[in-house]
C-alpha cells in the first residue's frame, strides 16, 4: 500500500503551521535536550581530538597504565568518570613501575603521583595548583617544553622543583623564578626550572601543567607516608612496531603483579583520548541530565500535544475514514506529524548546540567543538527516535478510532 | 431480466442493531432482510429514527451489524479485515452524509480530492478529477473557499460532489437533498440518475416523496422494520426531461450574474 507520504508531510506542515505556537512551544522541548546533546558530543569530540592529536605527535609509540577496571568505553562515560587520581587508593605500585622498565623495548616509564594540597610562596597561595610528583623520565614521554633552567632528574636535589609559567607568575610575579623558594606540605622546595607556557590542560597525563609544581617521586612519597600513590604509568616504546609487543609483556608482568585480578587499564593510542578534565567532567553531567530530561519531557510535550489534535481532529478522522483512508493512513498522517516537530526540534537543537558549545569553548576551555557527520546523524537521529516513540501511540489511538463514533463527535 | 441471474451487490438476512445494554438496550435494526442488484436506485423513506442512518452506515462498512449477514457482492463483510474494509471504501463505496462532514480545516477542492487521496492518486489529478466534478456542480468559483464560507446548498453539493468523486459503484446518500430548495434538490437528483444511468446502484435516503420518481424502487421503513418494498416501473424516463430546463434554471440562478458580472467588468476595461 501506497504511504502517501508527500500528502502526510503537505498535510502535517498545514496542521502545525495552523496551531503555530503550540507547535513552536512542543519543538522547543525537543531543542533543548537536543542541543544539550550535540553540546556534550562535539565539545566531548573536541578534547578527545586534542589528545589524539597530542599522540599521533608523540608517534603512536606510547602507553599508559592507569588504576582501576576498564570501564565502558562510550564518550559520556569517559566524560562523567572521575578522575583517576582522585581515587583514595591506586592499585598501581612502584613495584609496577620497576618491572616494567626492565621490559624489552621501553626506552622510559614514567609513574604520575598527583598530591593534594597548596603551594605558598611569601604572602601568595595561589589556587588551582596540581602538585606532580614524577620523575625524570617524564619529559621523554611527554614533551615539556622549558623556559628556563632544568627539568628535576636522578642527579638534582630532593628539594627542587620544576613550576608551570602561570604558577610561576602567580607565586613569584614573574616567569624568571629560578632559584626562588615555595613551600608545600611543610617543606621548602626550590625553583630549577620553569615550563613553557602550553595552555592546554586537556591532555592524557590529565594534569594542567601551566598550573602545576613538579616534584620528584621521592619527595612525592614523604608527603603519604612514603607510599606512592600513582594515578598513572606513562610508557614509552622504542619504536612504533614494537609497541604491541610491549603492550603485552606489560599486561603479563602486571596481571602476575596483581595475581590476575584486573584493577589496571592500560591504553595505547586512541584509547589514551579519554578525556578527564574536573570542570568537563561537571559540564558533562549536568548536560547529560539537562539532555535526558529534557528529551523525556519534550518527548511528553509531542504526545500531550498530539493527543490534543487526535482528539480535537476525530471527527476528521471519522470522515477520512468513510472516504477510504485505512488504519496506516491515519497513523502515518498523525506520526509524520510527530516526527516534523521532533526533526524540527533536533535541526534547531543542532544548530544552537554548536552556538553553545562555541560560547562554552572560548570562555571556559582551551579547544573547539569538534564537526563531525556522527554527530550529526546522532543528534537527528535521537530526535527522530523522540518523535517516534511519543507520536506513536497517539496516532495509534487516532486510527484505532472507530468511524461511527468519531462521526458522532461535535465541536 | 438479467438481474436475476447475476449475483446481488447487496443481501442483507435477519440484519440486527441493537444500541444500549440492559434495561436501556433497543433495537435499532430488527432483522432486516433486503436483496440489492446492480444497478437499482432505491429510495428508502420512513420517520425520523426508525433506522435509515443506522442501515446505511453498515451498508457502507462504517458500523457492523450485531446479528444477521451482509453479503458484499457474495461475501460476508463479517469475514473482511480493517484493511479490506477501509479499501472497500475507497474504492466501491460513495458517502454523502445527512449532515455534510466536510473536513473543516480543508477548501473546497482539497476536501472533494480527499476520497482521490486514499486510492494512491498524485495530487495533480487529484486536484483535476476534484475541479472537473466541482464543474458539474456549478461550483467552480468556490473552488478554494473553506467549508464555513458556503451557504447551506452549496456545502451539501460540495459533500455529493466528495462522494461521487472516485466514481464508486455504490452511492449512499443520506438526505442529500435535506436542507435544498426543490429546485437545487431537482440537479443533485439530476446527476445521481447520471450516475445510476452508467450502471451503478444508488441507496438513498429521502423525505421528499418528489424525489422518490427517480428511484428504481422505494423501499419505507418503520421502527427498524422494512414496511413496505415498491419497484416503481419508470426511474429514468423524467430524469433525461427536466434536466436541461433544470439546467438553465441552476444557471441562471447562480452561475450567470457571475460571469456577467466579469464580462460587464472586462467590457468597461476595454472602453
Ligand atoms: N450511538 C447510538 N447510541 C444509542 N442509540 C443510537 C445511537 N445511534 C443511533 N441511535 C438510535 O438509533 C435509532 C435510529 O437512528 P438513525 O438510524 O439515525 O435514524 P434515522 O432513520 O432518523 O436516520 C434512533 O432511535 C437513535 O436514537
Ligand atoms: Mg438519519
Amino acid at each position: 500500500m501506497r504511504l502517501l507520504l508527500s500528502n502526510h508531510i503537505t498535510n502535517a506542515y498545514e496542521s502545525l503551521r495552523g496551531n503555530r505556537l503550540r507547535t513552536s512551544l512542543t519543538i522547543l522541548g525537543v531543542t533543548i535536550g537536543v542541543a544539550s546533546i550535540t553540546v556534550i558530543l562535539s565539545l566531548s569530540g573536541g578534547a578527545a581530538k586534542i589528545i589524539t592529536d597530542q599522540v599521533d605527535q608523540l608517534g603512536g609509540t606510547i602507553a599508559v597504565v592507569r588504576p582501576g577496571a576498564v570501564t565502558k568505553e562510550t564518550q559520556v562515560n569517559n566524560l562523567t568518570a572521575s578522575l583517576a587520581g582522585s581515587q583514595p587508593t591506586s592499585s598501581l605500585t612502584e613495584h609496577d613501575v620497576n618491572n616494567i622498565r626492565d621490559l624489552p623495548h621501553i626506552t622510559a616509564v614514567a609513574p604520575i603521583m598527583l598530591l593534594s594540597g597548596g603551594v605558598t610562596a611569601g604572602d601568595n597561595t595561589p589556587g588551582n595548583v596540581s602538585i606532580v610528583a614524577t620523575t625524570p623520565d617524564l619529559t621523554k614521554v611527554t614533551d615539556l617544553p622549558m623556559i628556563d633552567g632544568q627539568f628535576i632528574d636522578s642527579v638534582t636535589n630532593r628539594d627542587t622543583a620544576v613550576i608551570g609559567a602561570q604558577l610561576s607568575v602567580d607565586l613569584f610575579g614573574t616567569e624568571q623564578s629560578i632559584g626562588r623558594t615555595f613551600r608545600t606540605h611543610g617543606q621548602t622546595f626550590t625553583v630549577i626550572g620553569v615550563l613553557k607556557h602550553l595552555n592546554n590542560p586537556i591532555n592524557y597525563n590529565n594534569i594542567d601543567f601551566d598550573h602545576a609544581a613538579i616534584v620528584s617521586l621521592d619527595s612525592g612519597k614523604t608527603f603519604n607516608q612514603n607510599v606512592a600513590h600513582i594515578a598513572q604509568i606513562n610508557i614509552k616504546a622504542d619504536t612504533v612496531d614494537n609497541l604491541p609487543g610491549a603492550l603485552t609483556q606489560i599486561r603479563k608482568v602486571l596481571n602476575t603483579n596483581h595475581q590476575g585480578e584486573q584493577d589496571y587499564t592500560v591504553l595505547s593510542g586512541n584509547d589514551l583520548s579519554r578525556p578527564s578534565n574536573e570542570l568537563f567532567s561537571t559540564i558533562s553531567a549536568t548536560l547529560v541530565t539537562v539532555a535526558a530530561i529534557s528529551l523525556v519531557v519534550g518527548g511528553i510535550g509531542i504526545m500531550n500535544i498530539m493527543l490534543v489534535g487526535v482528539s480535537e481532529r476525530t471527527r476528521e478522522i471519522g470522515i477520512r475514514k468513510a472516504l477510504g483512508a485505512s488504519d496506516a493512513h491515519i497513523t502515518w498522517q498523525f506520526l509524520i506529524e510527530s516526527l516534523a516537530m521532533s526533526l524540527a526540534g533536533g535541526i534547531l537543537g543542532y544548530f544552537f548546540g554548536y552556538l553553545l558549545a562555541f560560547a562554552v569553548a572560548r570562555s571556559f576551555l582551551t579547544f573547539d567543538p569538534l564537526f563531525s557527520w556522527q554527530i550529526a546523524v546522532a543528534t537527528l537521529g535521537i530526535s527522530l527516535v523522540v518523535g517516534l516513540l511519543f507520536g506513536l501511540y497517539p496516532a495509534i489511538r487516532a486510527a484505532r478510532k472507530d468511524p461511527i463514533e468519531a462521526l458522532r463527535q461535535y465541536h | 431480466m438479467k438481474a436475476s441471474t447475476t449475483q446481488p451487490v447487496i443481501a442483507l438476512k435477519g440484519l440486527v442493531k441493537r444500541y444500549g445494554i440492559g434495561d436501556a438496550e433497543h433495537t435499532v435494526l430488527d432483522s432486516v432482510d433486503l436483496v440489492i442488484e446492480k444497478g437499482e436506485f432505491i429510495a428508502i423513506m420512513g420517520p425520523s429514527g426508525c433506522g435509515k442512518t443506522t442501515l446505511l452506515n453498515i451498508l457502507g462498512l462504517l458500523d457492523r451489524a450485531d446479528d444477521g449477514e451482509y453479503l458484499l457482492d457474495g461475501t460476508s463483510v463479517d469475514t473482511l479485515s480493517a484493511g479490506r474494509r477501509a479499501h472497500i471504501r475507497s474504492n466501491q463505496v460513495g458517502f454523502v452524509f445527512q449532515n455534510f462532514n466536510l473536513v473543516p480545516r480543508l477548501n473546497v477542492i482539497d476536501n472533494v480530492a480527499l476520497p482521490l487521496t486514499y486510492r494512491g492518486m498524485r495530487r495533480l489529478k487529484r486536484l483535476k478529477e476534484a475541479s472537473r466534478m466541482l464543474s458539474t456542480f456549478h461550483l467552480s468559483e468556490r473552488e478554494y473557499y473553506m467549508p464555513w464560507q458556503l451557504s447551506g446548498g452549496q456545502t451539501q453539493r460540495v459533500a455529493i460532489a466528495r462522494a461521487l468523486v472516485n466514481n464508486p459503484s455504490i452511492v449512499l446518500a443520506d438526505e442529500p437533498t435535506g436542507n435544498l430548495d426543490s429546485r437545487s434538490s431537482h440537479v443533485i437528483m439530476e446527476e445521481l440518475a447520471d450516475i445510476h444511468a452508467r450502471g451503478n446502484t444508488i441507496i438513498m435516503v429521502t423525505h421528499n416523496p418528489d424525489l422518490t420518481s427517480y428511484a428504481s424502487r422505494v423501499i419505507r421503513m418503520l421502527d427498524g422494520r422494512i414496511d413496505s418494498d415498491t419497484k416503481t416501473p419508470r426511474a429514468t424516463k423524467p430524469a433525461t426531461a427536466p434536466k436541461k430546463r433544470l439546467d438553465a434554471t441552476m444557471a441562471s440562478s447562480e452561475k450567470k450574474p457571475a460571469k456577467k458580472r466579469t464580462r460587464k467588468t472586462k467590457k468597461a476595461n476595454k472602453s
